[in-house]
């Protein structure tokens, strides 16, 4: 299922976890993996300064510069890279000027990964000037353009040592989700774990203020839950174990819940492409609020 | 004698000139050997013979010394009133004086003319205003610095640039496959949310070439795909040459004329084989002025205009606003404080001072658009006009040069200023990292963007 991981990755601890799964990942698909650093932000203009993501210093960006910010990573990874060679796995290491989610798309377009694995920001950095200048962060914004699954691990994944044996899909029955659910079975089967199918029904702010009342609620769980049935049931035939629930709140709390009740894994969900005016990017749509809060990874797809 | 082997008189010719010049970092090794370049007074004294124009001589002659224009020039301003940045000083100082001695000046003349000519002066030809003979310093410095780029005296990343602009035809190592490649990507990423979006590449008769800044290939492609979009919803029929895509021209700020119209060339080459009906170039105001304002002079063509009707990105804006090709949601306009950076470079140059005012008209609930003090032709620079934003020897000298602009920001109360120029956009963004006054600034596309209505049969189904 996958061939070619790309790991997007700061070399810092805020990219720890994520580097975990990134190679764990490798080592069970036998796959090749491509670790990238995006190291500079241009400034300045047309010149060739940029600032050091990780340093936060100026610098001017040589080949020297660049060979030595690849042995640094090589170095901060090199456990990691010593077992990865002892399982052959083919591993790069490349390094990027340029803006983050720009670069990690570039490469994805050059590479084609089968998934991207996104790592921590450096985090302190959030109301740094070239944040400022765009809308969203790097997570929407590879999220939203990803040309396969991207796998976020934002806090420590301590399940993950043993590998994938829950996995939690969250609905909206949107299309993007279709792909999403068809995603999630293949890995489902791949894995020979259990599946979750789960959606959780939108009360927040759905019916124009107006509370529903609790009969309403039931009614619009059971229309739900058939729509699972209706949906997705008849795909499972090759999943050993599976659930599905629907549950009514606010829907990244819900999932979030959920996924830690069945211990899951991993969550997968769909990652909207609707165009989003500026304020709700800002407040991140569904699956960037469950990636902030999920105490596993979460993989989002986007077509 | 000695020319150095990075600091020379001879012009950037192959990549590989390009590349070696580009691992001195930062320019040490050039400046070092700048110390010992000899200056060549008699290709000096002769060049000046053939190209001062009788206009810039009457000026150096005529000026009264009135001071006059002193407090025009925001680098006047920002630097206390210092009288050595008052523009007629800087330019006597200069040129007046090389033409005075007839170009026998020494390597150390030339190391303070070249830092007057790129850290004293942004071209913005404010003060050429104010003067009561209208001498226009920013004219003066622009040919003061052919003068110096032709003896070598040049700021690194300009020459730099201008070598970039003679391998490639663009400011950046941006090929013609990499833009191509690069708009189509974007085009790819964005076609699911705008169905039927699309990319025409070298299309012939097209209402509209667009032509481009290399840094929105290279670092903001999101530019790209937002002038795709636009030009999409509002239904146009247009394209973009798949060579002489390149509006920009770092050749103009380093003073290499030969590069200016090699650049400039290639544009009008591309109108001439595709036969557009007009050409918009982006959001970017020297680009503007290179290509369309003083390219014609540059490539010798007799009725000084480039060949086929080019305007900015402002003025098609306006004009698909005002017909209604794009139409904007008024819940979504912008609702806090806001102000307009003029761009000198089409404001002073090319006089388009209501169109932006009427693009703010649009976009701007009524009561949130303040000016800034003073404004429109009068504005100042933003601090880093001419090349100065990216020339990292004079560093110190811009970010002094910005506190003119911030504190007219200040002043006007804006949290956000809209810059529909990659010049002026960077001074502001370096503005606000420098001395953080808490504002945000943005180019109008991803504004537009915002706060467009998508007509019906081009919305993605769901
Ligand atoms: S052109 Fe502008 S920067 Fe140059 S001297 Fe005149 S006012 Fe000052
Ligand atoms: S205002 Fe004109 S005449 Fe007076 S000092 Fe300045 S350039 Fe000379
Ligand atoms: S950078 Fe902007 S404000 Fe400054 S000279 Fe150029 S156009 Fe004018």
């Amino acid at each position: 299922m996958f061939k070619k991981i790309l790991f997007a990755t700061s070399a810092t601890e805020a990219s720890d976890h994520a580097a975990r799964v990134a190679f764990n990942m490798a080592q069970a698909y036998d796959a090749s993996i491509c670790i990238f650093h995006v190291l500079g932000v241009p400034t300045r203009g047309f010149s060739q300064i940029v600032m050091d993501v990780k340093t936060k210093e100026k610098v001017e960006i040589d080949d020297e510069y660049i060979a030595w910010v690849k042995e640094e990573i090589k170095v901060y990874y090199s456990k990691q890279l010593e077992k990865a060679k002892s399982y052959n796995i083919n591993y790069d290491i490349k390094v990027a000027v340029g803006f983050p989610h720009r670069e990690i798309l570039r490469e994805a377009r050059n590479y084609s990964p089968d998934l991207i694995v996104l790592g921590g920001s450096t985090g302190d950095d959030e109301d740094s000037v070239y944040k400022k200048s765009m809308v969203g962060s790097t997570l929407q914004r590879v999220a939203k353009a990803a040309p396969c699954p991207l796998l976020v691990v934002n806090r420590p994944a301590a399940s993950f040592w043993g590998g994938i044996s829950q996995i939690v899909f969250g609905t909206d029955f949107s299309k993007a989700s279709d792909a999403a659910f068809k995603f999630s079975v293949n890995l489902a089967k791949d894995l020979d774990c259990e599946l979750h199918i789960f959606h959780a029904l939108d009360i927040s702010n759905m019916h124009m203020g107006r509370l529903l009342t609790q009969d309403e609620i039931e009614s619009q769980i059971r229309e739900s839950l058939r729509r699972i049935r209706g949906r997705y049931i008849g795909e499972l035939k090759e999943i050993k174990d599976y659930s599905f629930d629907v549950w009514e709140g606010l829907p990244y709390v819900e999932i979030v819940k959920y996924a830690r009740e069945k211990h899951a894994d991993l969550i997968v969900m769909a990652h909207h492409t609707q165009k989003t005016s500026n304020e709700d990017a800002r407040l991140g749509s569904n699956i960037e609020q469950v990636i902030v809060r999920a105490g596993c990874p979460v993989i989002s797809i986007n077509k | 004698m000695p020319e150095g082997k990075l600091c020379n008189r001879k012009p950037i010719e192959t990549e590989e000139e390009l590349k070696t010049l580009l691992s001195d970092t930062g320019g040490k090794k050039y400046y070092e050997e700048m110390k010992s370049l000899d200056v060549d007074s008699g290709l000096l004294w002769k060049t000046i013979g053939n190209t001062l124009k009788s206009r810039t001589k009457t000026w150096l002659e005529i000026c009264a010394h009135c001071g006059m224009c002193a407090d025009s020039c925001f680098l006047y301003l920002a630097n206390d009133c210092d009288p050595k940045q008052v523009p007629a000083y800087k330019i006597q100082s200069t040129l007046g004086e090389i033409v005075k001695r007839k170009g026998q000046v020494d390597n150390e003349f030339m190391h303070m003319v070249m830092e007057t000519a790129w850290a004293k002066c942004t071209c913005c030809n404010r003060c050429g205003m104010y003067c009561p003979h209208g001498i226009d310093m920013g004219v003066m410095f622009s040919y003061l610095r052919g003068l110096c780029y032709q003896q070598g005296f040049v700021p690194w990343e300009l020459k730099i640039g201008a070598g970039m602009h003679r391998v490639y035809r663009a400011q950046m190592d941006v090929t013609d496959e990499d833009f191509v490649e690069t708009f189509k990507w974007m085009v790819e990423e964005n076609e699911e949310d705008y169905p039927g979006l699309e990319v025409p590449i070298d299309k012939e008769g097209a209402d509209i070439l667009y032509t481009v800044n290399a840094r929105e290939v290279k670092h903001y492609p999101e530019d790209l795909a937002e002038a795709a979009i636009l030009f999409h919803l509002a239904g146009e029929n247009w394209t973009v040459t798949s060579t002489g895509w390149e509006q920009t021209s770092l050749a103009m700020f380093a003073g290499d004329w030969a590069a200016c119209k090699m650049q400039v060339e290639s544009v009008y080459e591309a109108m001439e084989r595709l036969k557009p009906k007009r050409m918009i170039g982006t959001e970017c105001g020297h680009a503007h002025r290179a290509t369309v304002v003083e390219g014609p002079y540059w490539a010798g063509r007799s009725n000084g205009k480039p060949p086929v009707e080019s305007i900015h990105y402002v003025e098609w804006l306006a004009e698909a606003l005002r017909e209604g090709k794009l139409k904007i949601d008024p819940a979504k306009r912008i609702k806090k404080k806001v102000t307009l950076q003029d761009s000198c470079n089409y404001v002073r140059n090319h006089g388009l001072k209501d169109i932006t005012r009427e693009i703010m008209s649009y976009i701007v609930d009524p009561g949130y658009f303040i000016e800034l003090s003073p404004n429109r032709e009068h504005n100042y620079c933003c601090g880093g006009g001419g090349g100065f934003n990216g020339i990292g020897l004079f560093r110190p000298q811009r970010n002094k040069g910005l506190i003119t602009k911030r504190d007219q920001i200040i002043e006007s109360g804006a949290e956000l200023v809209i810059a529909p120029c990659h010049n002026c956009w960077d001074a502001i963004r370096d503005l606000e990292e420098e001395y953080k006054i808490g504002i945000k600034w943005s180019f109008l596309k991803p504004i537009i963007i915002s706060m467009v209505e998508i007509p019906e049969h081009l919305k993605p189904e769901e």
